[in-house]
Order: structure tokens, then sequence, then C-alpha cells
């Protein structure tokens, strides 16, 4: 018997970047599904040799565009590890409460992209990006940019918190979990979320093991696995989380765990700026074109990013990085769409592949 | 009736004694007032073609990289283009005036996006969103990327930045539609009875 094939994109509105998608379909039903990827390959590691250590932060910030302060930390981190150099206290809670801030503004991009992908249209967008870009304005007076921030220097940030950053952080923290507790009122409540995403995509706790997905994804299907609490960098060990789970391993069980996931976060905020000093002195060091040398150890680093868990090995020079590789979460998250697609129906497969909250430019590098 | 045909014809004799009148008076040839007459027709009739144009602009549903991220912060609740009359980003090409590139360009990409451009429906605009777009921006170095869109199409407005913020993208489509309605300072099209003044006083 013979399918019907068809071509999905590179730039179709539901997929989220430039990814191909070749599809065989019986009728209605998707049979199989072939990712293409690399419209975006411009070869990140490659670049990331030729650079000196503190010029590169604006080379990994563009792998993940939606959260960039992980990816800028990891890199930075990793650098610190090669020189040898301690990160200040009073830095180590600023970076805790950015990157916890950075992942609310990726949780609220992903779910307002995501609810205008199972047809909850635009109401949930406009308020998830009403919230976003309350985020966004804190980590812009921060750091002096919207979105690309390169604000990690060695040793701790680019410049001194604001003044009434401590203040402003607690009254957006409040502000942010009045309005995400009102979200289930529009999704829970909602009989075509519900429909369209319970029960969708169903991916089982050892197949998840099998596949070496990671983050969300892996935690939605029943895994209790998270960096922060296995591996604590920072001040994680001593702040008090739960790692949200879920057992059902579908669509709706990944919105519940990243939804879950930024009451956390908001939870870790409030305790690091308590645990934080009046003024914190969080300044590193300045860019220089010649810094200090590093030792020539091979660098394994890896952190919770907002994906799941990324990874940089690194081979230092003295000056930069002899070679360098990045592992991306969502690569490996996207690996199982083929495998957890089969035999759905076309319109579920965007509610699938919206679930894996893939990024393609951290994908194609 | 026969009085109102009279009439009608009286004025139409007056009217042509008075162009006639006016022609000995300014020494202008006949033709020489008709371009005239016909430029300010085309100019009346084109400007209500170009006004509708630049009031109702449509983007396509079309991101790359990066600057997507903002172009979706354009749509959103902050910046509301909606209001402007920017913002009916279609899916399909056929029914889009403005492409927004908005991100890198691998070489990948460049025949599907001159696809696009050719599925467009003339006149159709381009926007160079962000470095990356204008001039390669940071990848600049490698081996996958072209150096700005501007080597496959032609581009009409440049944003510079990276990204840039979604303000700047409001300033950018402000600017085409004083393009569009062709208002564009310092680079006036010129009308043809200008051209034909020119080249009269060149003869003199």
């Amino acid at each position: 018997m013979s399918y019907m094939r068809i071509n999905i994109g590179p730039i179709h509105p539901s997929t989220h970047g430039v990814l191909r998608l070749v599809v065989d379909l019986d009728g209605d039903t998707v049979k199989n599904v072939e990712p293409h990827i690399g419209f975006l390959h411009r070869g990140v590691e490659k670049l990331m040799e030729t650079r000196m250590y503190m010029q590169n932060p604006s080379y990994t910030e563009k792998l993940d565009y939606v959260a960039p302060m992980g990816w800028d930390e990891l890199y930075v981190n990793s650098v610190e590890m090669a020189l040898n150099s301690k990160v200040k206290e009073d830095a180590q809670y600023a970076r805790m409460i950015l990157l916890e801030f950075q992942r609310i503004a990726s949780h609220l991009l992903w779910l307002g992209t995501f609810c205008n992908d199972v047809g909850q249209m635009f109401t949930m967008f406009m308020w998830a990006f009403r919230e976003r870009a309350k985020v966004l304005k804190l980590l812009e007076d921060v750091s002096g940019s919207r979105m690309f921030y390169v604000n990690m220097r060695i040793g701790g940030l680019m410049r001194q918190l604001p003044q009434d950053f401590i203040a402003r952080a607690y009254a957006l923290t409040d502000y942010l979990e009045s309005h995400i507790k009102e979200y289930p009122d529009v999704l829970d409540a909602n009989g075509i979320f519900i429909e369209r995403t319970k029960g969708i995509g169903k991916l089982s706790k050892e197949d998840a093991i099998n596949w070496g997905v990671s983050g969300p994804v892996l935690r939605a299907s029943g895994i209790e696995k998270d960096v922060r609490k296995d591996n604590p960098y920072y001040f994680y060990g001593k702040t008090k989380f739960n790692i949200p789970t879920s057992m059902q391993g579908d669509a709706y069980a990944r919105y519940r765990v990243r939804y879950l996931e930024m009451l956390e976060s908001i939870s870790i905020i409030r305790q690091a700026l308590g645990m934080m000093p009046e003024n914190p002195d969080v300044a590193g060091l300045p860019i220089k074109l010649i810094g200090p040398q590093a030792k020539p150890d091979i660098i394994i680093n890896r952190r919770e990013l907002p994906r799941g868990e990324g990874l940089i090995y690194m081979v230092p020079d003295k000056q930069k990085p002899y070679r360098i590789y990045l592992r991306s979460p969502t690569y490996t998250n996207l690996q199982v769409l083929p495998y957890i697609s089969k035999e759905v129906k076309l319109a579920d497969l965007f509610s699938i592949l919206g679930s894996l909250d893939i990024v393609m430019a951290e994908i194609d590098k | 009736m026969q009085e109102n045909k009279d009439e009608f014809l009286n004025s139409e004799k007056e009217m042509s004694k008075l162009v006639v009148d006016s022609l000995k008076k300014y020494k202008m040839p006949v033709n020489a007032l008709f371009t005239k007459m016909s430029d300010i027709t085309q100019k009346s009739a084109g400007g209500l073609l170009k006004w509708s144009h630049s009031n109702s602009l449509w983007p396509l549903q079309f991101g790359l990289a990066c600057c997507a991220m903002e172009l979706m912060d354009f749509g959103a609740s902050r910046i509301d283009a909606e209001r402007k009359g920017y913002l009916l980003f279609r899916g399909t090409p056929r029914q889009c005036d403005v492409m927004i590139v908005a991100g890198w360009v691998t070489k990948s990409m460049v025949p599907r996006i001159k696809r696009l451009y050719e599925q467009m429906a003339s006149p159709k605009y381009v926007i160079a969103y962000g470095e990356c777009a204008t001039a390669g921006g940071p990848w600049y170095e490698s081996y996958n990327i072209i150096k700005g869109i501007d080597q496959v199409l032609p581009v009409d407005v440049y944003v510079a930045g990276c990204p840039p913020k979604p303000e700047n993208l409001f300033a950018a489509l402000m600017k085409l539609q004083k393009k569009v309605g062709g208002k564009t300072d310092g680079d006036n099209e010129r009308s043809l009875s200008e051209n034909m003044r020119r080249a009269e006083a060149g003869r003199l």
C-alpha cells in the first residue's frame, strides 16, 4: 500500500523555526515523519575556536534565542573552570535569580505559542507575552539589552545590579505569581485544549530513558531528574524546591510540568533574594584582549537549561578554546518526534511538536 | 432641454477660448498643457492607490532565527502593531506585500526565500531586519551564511540591531509607508512635466 507523502516547511507557521517535515499520510493518519534539519547551520563550534574566550558568549547566546542567558552562563562558567577562578558569592545569587527569571520568560513564550498551535488562539499568547515583557524589562535594566544580554563576565556579572533591583524583583515575582495562577482558568477548563493535549504523543518511561531526552520532556514521563538537584551548582543546594513530574508522558503532562516549573522558579527567586545581602557586589572582570591563561585540562560542564540538560565539552588553549562541543538538549528531544507521532492525526502532529519545545538554532548549530 | 444644450455648447466654447487665451498669454504649447493635465489626473489617481497601499501593508509570516522572537513581540500586547494596519501576518505569500527577513540566511535557505519572493504579488517590498539579514552579522566568517539578503533580493528598508527592538520594526514600517506613499525625503520621483520643464530649460 502506498501513502501520500507531503512536505511541511521549512517555513510553515506551525513549525518553531525552519524545520522541514516529510510526512507519509494514510488519509489523515500519520504513518511516518522524517524531520530534515540544517536550515540554520552556521558552524558555530568551529567559529568559536577562532575567537578569544570572552568574545564567544555572543555566539553561545544565539544557540537558544528563547532563553539566551542559560547558554551564556554555561559557557562563561566553563571558562571560569578553565581559568580556575571563583565566582563572587553575591554574583552567584544574582546569577541564580537572573537564570530563573530567564526560565520563566522562556516557558511563558513556549506556553503562548503552544496554545496557538493547539487552537487556543491568541488569548493565552497575549497574556503570556504581557508577563514576558515585564520580565524582559527587568533583565534589560540589569544588562542593557532586551534579548541578547552578554551579561556574564569572569567572576560575576557585567556591572552592578540596579539600586532598586531587590525590591523590583520581589514585586515582579508577586505580579508573576498572581497572573500565572490565572492561566489554568483558560487552559484546564478549556475543552479544546484538553482534547488536543491529553493522551497525545505519549512517551513511556523506558522510551524516554532509551531516547535520551532531557528537561521537561523527561520529567513529564515520570523521571525525577534535574541537574539543579542532582549536581547542584551555585546555591541551588541551599534552596528548597520540588521537581514537578507527571506519570502520563503526553502533551498535557509536558504543559503541566512546565507550568509548575514556573511556580517553582518563583519560589527559588524569592529564596535567593532573601539570602542575598542588601548591597550586593556582583561585578566581574572586565573584558581584556589578552586575559589570564587557562590550564590545559578538559572541561565538562552541564546545566539545567529551560529546555533540558545542556553540556559543554571544552579543550582549552591558553587564550581561546582549542576545541569545543555543545550538547544541545532539543536535538535529542526532536529525535523522539518520529517515534511518538506514529498513527496520530496530522493535526495532532503539531501539538506534539509544540509540546517538545524545540529551538532550531540550537539543533542546527 | 434646448436651452441647456445651448448653455453647454456656450460654456464649452468659453472654455476652449479660455484655454487658447491662456496659451497665448503664457506661451505654452498645446501638448505641454495636455501632459500637465494628465500629470494632475495621474497624481490624483496614483495618490489614492499609493495611499491605500501604504495603509494596508500585510507582512508574510516568515521568521528565520532570533529576530523572529521580536517579530512575535511586535504582534503581541506591548506594541500592538495592528493599530497601524501592519499586522495581518499571512501564511501564504500570494496575499502579502511585505517580506520581513528576520534572521541569518543560510545557503540552503536562499532558493526557498527566492521562491517565496517570486510568489508574492507585485508591488512587493523587502525589509532586512537585524544585522544578519543586513550584512551577515556575527556569522560573517561562516562558510554557510550569505552576507546580507540584499545579495539575493532588492531590499527597501534596513533595520540595524542585534536584534532590533520591535519599536525599530515599527519605525521601519513607517518609513516603508512613506516610500510606498511616494514621499521619501531627498529622493523624490520627478513628474513628467518637471522633466519637460528641465529639458526646455536646457534647450533655452
